[in-house]
C-alpha cells in the first residue's frame, strides 16, 4: 500500500500555508478521501489479490523446485535451462503457440472487418443479418466446440459431407497434423461476429461529414476507406489486435475440447502444455515450479508483444479526444 | 460514451464495398446460410435415433424424431444437478461484477481525492495484464484457504471489480453532466445516496451491458472450473458437456450429446433474444472504449 502514501502526504503539504478555517475545510477533505477510497476499494483488492500477489508469487516459484505438497526449493535457473535446452515439447508447443496466433488473429481481424463493412448498411433486413452472424458468438465454448468436433468427424461429420457434396477431396480435420490447426482457426472464424460488432461500432462513430468533405474533393470508395476509414478506425483496430493476440496467446480451451494438444503436438499450444505440466499431471508427476516458469515465458511474451504493439500505434494512428 | 447508442445509418456511400443491392442481399444469405448450418445439423443429429445417426451415408435430416434424447442425454451428465450448479455460479458472478464494477467506476470518476488517477491507471493497466498469471498462484492460495471445490474461487474475483468493465462503467459515468452530482451534494446527499438514488437509474445501458458480458463469462467458462472444482456433483455444465464424449465414448452417444448441447445452449440464448439491442451494442462499446 505504500503506493498509496506519496500523494496524500504531498497534498496535505500543499494545503498547509493556505489560509482560512482550517480545521473543518481540511476534515471534510479528508471524508472525501476516504470515501473515495472506500468507493474504489474492490478495485484495489483485485489488483492485490488478483495481479499483484500472483506475480510476485509466481515469479519466485519459477525459480523453485515445487509440487505444492511439500515447501518450494530454490533451484535457481534450473527450470528455465531445462525448458530451454531439454523439454522435448517446448519448442514444438511454442512453434505451435506462435502458428496459432499469426493464424487466428489476422484471419480474424479481417473477417470481423469485411463482414463489419458488409452490415454497415441501410439496407431492409440488415439488422436480421448481424443478429444471424453474431449468433455463434452468444453460444458457450464448449457447447461450440463439442459441436464441431462432430462436425469434424471423419465418417458422420458434416464438413466432410458438404466436401462430398461438392465433389471436393474429403479431410481428417482433427485427425491430419496439418489440417488440425487450420480446422481450429475455423473454429474462431465462425465467432467472428464477436469482432464484427466491435468494429460496426467504430465504423459508425466516424463523422458523416469527413465522408462528405472527401466526396465533395472527388475521393473515390478506396480513396475513403484508405484516408478516412482506416485511420479513424486506428484506435479501436490497435485495441482490438492487442486485446486479440492477449487471448490467442493464452488459448486453452479451443484445444482442450477439440484436439487434446493433439495429433502429435501439432495443436499443443503453451497454455495446454503450462495445464497439463501443472495440473493434469498433479498426482503422478506435479511441477508447479516449472509449469509456473513456463507461465512466466508465456507472460514475458505476452507483455512485450503488448508494449510493442502500444509503442508503435500510439506514434502512427490518429488521436482523436482524448478520453 | 455516445458510442454505447450505435444508431443505424442511413444508405450511404460511407463505405466503399460497391456491391449493388442484389449481390449485396445474395452474399448475405449465403453467408447467413453458412453461419447456421452447422446449428440447424446439430438440431437434426440431436433428433435422430441410435441406428440413425450410424448410417452411412448420413442423411442430413432425421428419419424419424426421437424425442426420447432430450431425457436420455441429460440423464448421462446428471444434466439438473449441473444446470443448479451453473446457475448459482453464473447469478452470483454476474451480481457481483455488475455492483463491484459500478461503486469503483463511480469512485473514480464522480469523487475527487488524491491517488485517484494513479489508482485509475493501475486499473487501466490490468486490463493487459494476462490472467494466466494467476493460474497457479490463485490455485494454491484456494488450496491453503480450504475453498477448493467450492464455488468460492469462482464467484470472489467478480467482486473484485473486474478491469475492464470498470473502464467500460467509467466512460459512461463521465458522459454525465457534472452539475447533476453537485447539485445533489448542495442539497446534503452522501455519495453513497447519488450513487444509489441518481446515478445507478441514468447508467442503466451500463450496467445491463456490464451483466449481460459478466453472464456469459460466467456461463461459458471451462479453465476456472476446470482447476477449481473436483467432485463431479460440484461441476458447473462446461465441465459437464465437456466430458460427455470422454465418459460415454462411441459416435452413438452424438445424438445424446447435440440433445444436451443444445439445452446448455438454451438459457444464453433466449437471453440473448430478450435483450439483443444490449449484447450487441454493449459489445460495440466495450470495443470503442480505447477512442
Amino acid at each position: 500500500m505504500s503506493t498509496l502514501n506519496p500523494p496524500l502526504v504531498a497534498d496535505a503539504r500543499q494545503a498547509e500555508p493556505r489560509p482560512g478555517p482550517g480545521a473543518r475545510p481540511r476534515r471534510r477533505r479528508w471524508r472525501t478521501t476516504l470515501t473515495g477510497y472506500l468507493f474504489i476499494a474492490p478495485g484495489i483488492a483485485g489488483f492485490l489479490l488478483l495481479v499483484l500477489y500472483p506475480a510476485i508469487t509466481s515469479l519466485y516459484h519459477s525459480f523453485t523446485k515445487w509440487n505444492g505438497l511439500t515447501p518450494a526449493i530454490w533451484n535457481g535457473l534450473d527450470n528455465y535451462v531445462y525448458m530451454f535446452t531439454k523439454d522435448p515439447v517446448f519448442w514444438p508447443s511454442l512453434g505451435a503457440t506462435a502458428y496459432y496466433v499469426l493464424l487466428t488473429v489476422p484471419a480474424s481481424m479481417v473477417a470481423g472487418l469485411l463482414l463489419a463493412l458488409l452490415v454497415n448498411r441501410g439496407l431492409r433486413g440488415v439488422r436480421v443479418f448481424r443478429t444471424i452472424f453474431y449468433l455463434p458468438v452468444v453460444l458457450p465454448a464448449v457447447a461450440v466446440l463439442t459441436l464441431w468436433k462432430y462436425i469434424y468427424e471423419p465418417t458422420y461429420g458434416l464438413a466432410n459431407e458438404v466436401l462430398h457434396l461438392l465433389h471436393l477431396p474429403t479431410s481428417m480435420w482433427l485427425g491430419d497434423a496439418h489440417v488440425a490447426m487450420p480446422a481450429v482457426v475455423i473454429v474462431n472464424i465462425w465467432g467472428v461476429g464477436g469482432t464484427m460488432i466491435i468494429f460496426l461500432a467504430g465504423l459508425q462513430s466516424v463523422p458523416q461529414e469527413l465522408y462528405e468533405a472527401a466526396m465533395l474533393d472527388g475521393a473515390g470508395a478506396v480513396r475513403r476507406f484508405i484516408r478516412i476509414t482506416l485511420p479513424m478506425m486506428g484506435p479501436i483496430l490497435v485495441l482490438q489486435l492487442v486485446l486479440q493476440l492477449n487471448g490467442a496467446f493464452q488459448t486453452f480451451t479451443q484445444v482442450a475440447v477439440l484436439t487434446k494438444g493433439g495429433p502429435g503436438t501439432a495443436t499443443n499450444l503453451l497454455m495446454y502444455k503450462i495445464y497439463n505440466d501443472g495440473f493434469a499431471d498433479f498426482i503422478s508427476a506435479p511441477q508447479l515450479g516449472y509449469a509456473t516458469a513456463e507461465v512466466w515465458v508465456l507472460f514475458v511474451i505476452i507483455m512485450v508483444v503488448t508494449a510493442v504493439l502500444l509503442r508503435v500505434s500510439t506514434r502512427y494512428t490518429y488521436e482523436g479526444d482524448a478520453a | 460514451m455516445s458510442a454505447i447508442v450505435a444508431r443505424p445509418r442511413p444508405l450511404s456511400s460511407q463505405v466503399p464495398l460497391a456491391l449493388s443491392r442484389v449481390a449485396w442481399y445474395a452474399l448475405c444469405v449465403l453467408l447467413a446460410i453458412s453461419m447456421l448450418l452447422p446449428l440447424v445439423w446439430m438440431v437434426s443429429i440431436s433428433l435422430k435415433s441410435n441406428g440413425d445417426i450410424q448410417q452411412l451415408p448420413p442423411s442430413f435430416f432425421p428419419k424419424e424424431f426421437d424425442w426420447q434424447n432430450y431425457v436420455i442425454g441429460p440423464a448421462k451428465i446428471n444434466f439438473f444437478r449441473l444446470l443448479l450448479n451453473t446457475a448459482i455460479v453464473t447469478l452470483l458472478s454476474t451480481i457481483g461484477s455488475v455492483v463491484s464494477s459500478m461503486i469503483v467506476a463511480y469512485g473514480l470518476s464522480r469523487i475527487s481525492f488524491p491517488g485517484r488517477k494513479l489508482w485509475f491507471g493501475i486499473i487501466a493497466f490490468s486490463i493487459f495484464v494476462p490472467p494466466v498469471i494467476g493460474l497457479i498462484p490463485l490455485q494454491q492460495l484456494y488450496i491453503n484457504l480450504g475453498l477448493i471445490d467450492t464455488f468460492v474461487p469462482l464467484i470472489l474475483p467478480a467482486f473484485l471489480a473486474s478491469p475492464i468493465f470498470v473502464y467500460l462503467a467509467r466512460q459512461y459515468f463521465l458522459s454525465i453532466p457534472r452539475y447533476i452530482d453537485e447539485s445533489a451534494m448542495l442539497d446534503g446527499a452522501s455519495h453513497w445516496r447519488i450513487f444509489t438514488r441518481i446515478m445507478v437509474p441514468l447508467t442503466r445501458p451500463a450496467w445491463i451491458t456490464i451483466a449481460i458480458l459478466a453472464f456469459q463469462f460466467s456461463w461459458n467458462d471451462y479453465l476456472n472450473p476446470l482447476i477449481y472444482l473436483q467432485s463431479s456433483d460440484n461441476f458447473t455444465l462446461a465441465i459437464g458437456m465437456a466430458s460427455f464424449i470422454g465418459d460415454h465414448a462411441g459416435d452413438s452417444a452424438y445424438n445424446y450429446y447435440m440433445a444436451t448441447n443444445l439445452l446448455y445452449m438454451l438459457p444464453p440464448l433466449a437471453l440473448f433474444f430478450l435483450a439483443q439491442r444490449y449484447f450487441m451494442e454493449g459489445l460495440g462499446a466495450l470495443g470503442t472504449t480505447g477512442k
